[in-house]
């Protein structure tokens, strides 16, 4: 018989041998634990922390944790970081992975959703370990939900309208009054620029689907956005006026053409349409004002948001870009803690981290070390510190399910912006869809 | 003596699967998992609570989901016949026994080994953008071109055009599936007086058809689990206005982002069904089409 054609079917023996490899194979995973895992072998206890940003933030956290870890010999900091988008992903699955990073960067957006489901550290249990008598009361709030307290902010900052003086000078355009200007004289601004460039230039442009930039123009027109219940408290005409403020200013040249701008371009100062000079100014968190200005070419001039002294109040608020949260389940939390006290209320840390991550929290901190902050920062920070000064609306953690809003309100503007559908429509279609996000 | 060596090669084609063995031991966990996770209401971060056909139920009422399948549908329909037939036209121009072949075969199948790559869906950007290099060329003939990834009318299309580039897998085995074709049987029609068309309608697509049967059924599945380029291209909103928003990539952003990994479990299986299902039309269409020679 030809041996290619005997049946052979599997033998008993061979299943049995089978069963036995992957008894092995499976023992073999069950030793796999090392993998990623945390060696103690040489007597350190190592503090994993996660963060987003790029590598001029990597730089001056690395120099921060150096400190810490030379003041504190018997502990390691692992330290990740990556892009902001890549990082919410990766921090969800983490957590649920039950491989929570002791310390971790929090989204203002995401706090709740984490904090409401019991992963994070009460950190007010904690005031021994962690000193927050230094944080002014709005600081603090922005990292509380009732009486707990999930997170500390890691820098203060707001948003801030920046513009190209170069660009402006070139065209013979004046920058109007940043403290006093109007949406109306940001349209004739911009539309200036676009037409003294003959259209190689944009005047201006913002991002109508970041919840911070529309929750500035609720507040101007009276309204929370959120009400510190955690309801949607904006009203619609609100949100068809925000929609239709940015139809008017396309239809008058101010703002760039549909499809102009590739909403998924990337936020990094590098990347930006500003950088590129194919927009004379643009919206940003006023921590990032050392990248895009050493991005754009140093002549940044940065201007407060439009309608801040015609709105029915004031809009802008003091706000972080990062919150720091400790894990619920972190196998080390005193250490954690000592890491954040110490990047909190230390002046050398503090400083380091204000480079990128905005204004200490700390009040005596960041007076302490403005004197020495460098152009760029200093300027953000005199920003800040004046905005402080004034009395603003208070700013608190987003309800949970706030983070899908920016989908909604992407998705929603760019069917506007396309002509596929009205501000007015928009409108209503945005209100539906928050509040089910908010409630689902 | 014989039973020696047919032991032998049973044990050497078991070592060869001793892979995929190992792999599943790491598949069948996870695959049990989301079967459970399907009937269930879970956030990921607190334990998951049985919520039976809810998940399901929800599902019919879900614009996103519609959405994302008509996307998903849109972009099987019209990206796999489309890169067949480049694949095949390809492969049917290098088995005319180009000179340097191996050359040619390796250039064209190099796309397929890039196109799912970050860096290829950034370069898709460059040209593609509103001042990318499509429009530069364009404005010579003064035409203001869209946005063709930043337009929700076009951009689905551009993530079409990045598959059919795609098209040098389907077209190596193309290509040894027509070498594979006697030459006899072109040399008798000719000699019949069949046209070339006569000739590829009467002989290359019926001995071919086992080939393009497989191809086809592989290039769906694939199709329906598309995921890299969109979110690529989309920075993971699936944007311009949802015109790009992919069924896996729905499913990874209710699973990641929006703290609904039940219900994106439950998507998987429903992936699962409609895949299954446009598999076995095709098995039984098959059988219309499809030519054994044996």
């Amino acid at each position: 018989m030809n041996p290619v054609d005997e049946p052979s079917g599997l033998r008993r023996r061979h299943v049995l041998g089978l069963g036995a490899l992957a008894g092995v194979a499976a023992g073999l995973s069950g030793c796999g634990r090392g993998f990623g895992g945390k060696s103690d072998d040489d007597g350190k206890t190592e503090l994993t922390m996660a963060w987003w940003g790029d590598a001029q933030r990597a730089g001056f956290t690395q120099k921060a944790l150096d400190g810490f870890q030379a003041a504190n010999p018997g502990v390691r900091v692992r330290t990740e970081y990556q892009d902001s988008s890549p990082y919410k992903d990766k921090l969800a699955a983490r957590v649920a992975a039950g491989d929570a990073p002791d310390l971790m960067a929090m989204r203002f957006d995401s706090l709740r959703e984490y904090a409401d489901r019991g992963t994070l550290l009460d950190l007010a249990q904690h005031t021994t370990d962690l000193d927050l008598t230094g944080l002014t009361p709005q600081a603090k709030a922005l990292g509380q939900v009732g009486d707990k307290t999930f997170g500390v902010p890691s820098g203060l900052n707001t948003i801030g309208f920046i513009v190209d003086k170069t660009l402006t000078d070139k065209y013979g355009v004046p920058i109007p009054d940043g403290d006093t200007w109007s949406w109306e004289q940001l349209g004739t601004f911009a539309a200036a620029v676009t037409k003294a460039s003959g259209s190689k230039v944009y005047g201006a442009n913002f991002e109508l689907w970041t919840t911070a930039n529309l929750l500035v123009f609720a507040r101007q027109h009276g309204e929370d956005f959120f009400s510190p219940q955690g309801k949607l408290d904006v009203r619609e005409a609100t949100v068809v006026a925000w929609l239709q403020l940015a139809e008017d200013l396309r239809a008058r040249g101010a703002i760039p053409p549909a499809g102009f701008i590739d909403q998924n371009n990337g936020a990094s100062p590098a990347q930006s349409y500003l950088a590129k000079k194919s927009i004379a100014s643009q919206i940003i968190p006023t921590n990032n004002l050392l990248g895009f200005d050493q991005a754009c070419g140093g002549n940044l001039q940065l201007l407060r948001i439009p309608g801040e002294t015609q709105g029915a109040r004031r809009g802008q608020s003091i706000d972080t870009p990062a919150l720091w949260s400790i894990a619920a389940g972190s196998k080390h939390p005193q250490e954690a803690l000592k890491l954040l006290d110490f990047l909190t209320n230390q002046a050398e840390p503090a400083k380091l981290c204000a480079a990128t991550r905005g204004v200490p929290p700390n009040r005596a901190i960041a007076e302490q070390i403005a004197p020495t902050l460098e152009a760029d920062n200093k300027r953000s920070s005199d920003f800040l510190s004046k905005l402080q000064t004034e009395k603003l609306p208070p700013s608190y953690p987003y309800p949970v399910g706030a983070s899908k809003l920016t989908n909604i309100l992407k998705s929603i503007s760019t069917e506007v912006e396309f002509k596929r559908t009205t501000p007015a429509d928009a409108g209503k279609q945005f209100i539906a869809q928050a509040q089910k996000a908010l409630t689902a | 003596m014989t039973t020696v060596r047919a032991r032998r090669q049973d044990n050497a084609g078991y070592l060869f699967l001793l892979p995929w063995f190992a792999g599943i031991l790491f598949t069948v966990g996870p695959f049990l998992a989301s079967l459970y996770l399907a009937f269930t209401d879970y956030d990921l971060l607190t334990a998951p609570r049985w919520a039976g056909l809810d998940n399901f139920r929800a599902m019919l009422h879900d614009d996103k989901l519609h959405q994302s399948l008509q996307v998903t549908i849109v972009y099987t329909v019209i990206s796999v016949p489309l890169s067949l037939a480049v694949a095949l036209g390809v492969a049917m121009l290098l088995d005319r026994g180009v000179r340097g072949l191996a050359i040619y075969r390796s250039i064209y199948y190099l796309p397929s080994l890039l196109g799912g790559s970050v860096a290829i869906v950034m370069l898709w950007r460059y040209i593609f953008g509103y001042q990318g290099i499509v429009n530069h060329f364009l404005a010579w003939f003064g035409i203001q071109g869209p946005g063709w990834n930043s337009d929700p009318r076009f951009a689905l299309s551009t993530l079409i055009l990045l598959h059919v580039w795609t098209f040098g897998a389907p077209m190596v085995i193309f290509l040894a599936g027509l070498r594979q074709i006697p030459a006899m049987y072109y040399e008798a029609a000719a000699m019949d007086g069949a046209s070339p068309w006569r000739q590829f309608r009467s002989i290359t697509v019926p001995l071919l058809s086992p080939i393009i049967f497989f191809n086809l059924i592989q290039s769906l599945i694939a199709s329906f689990q598309t995921f890299t380029q969109g979110y690529v291209i989309s920075n993971g909103t699936g944007g311009p206005a949802e015109s790009t928003l992919f069924y896996n990539l729905y499913l990874y952003q209710k699973g990641f982002a929006e703290f609904d990994m039940g219900y994106a479990s439950s998507m998987a299986w429903l992936l699962l069904i409609i895949i299954a299902g446009f598999t076995a039309i095709n098995f039984l269409a098959a059988r219309y089409w499809v030519f054994y020679d044996n």
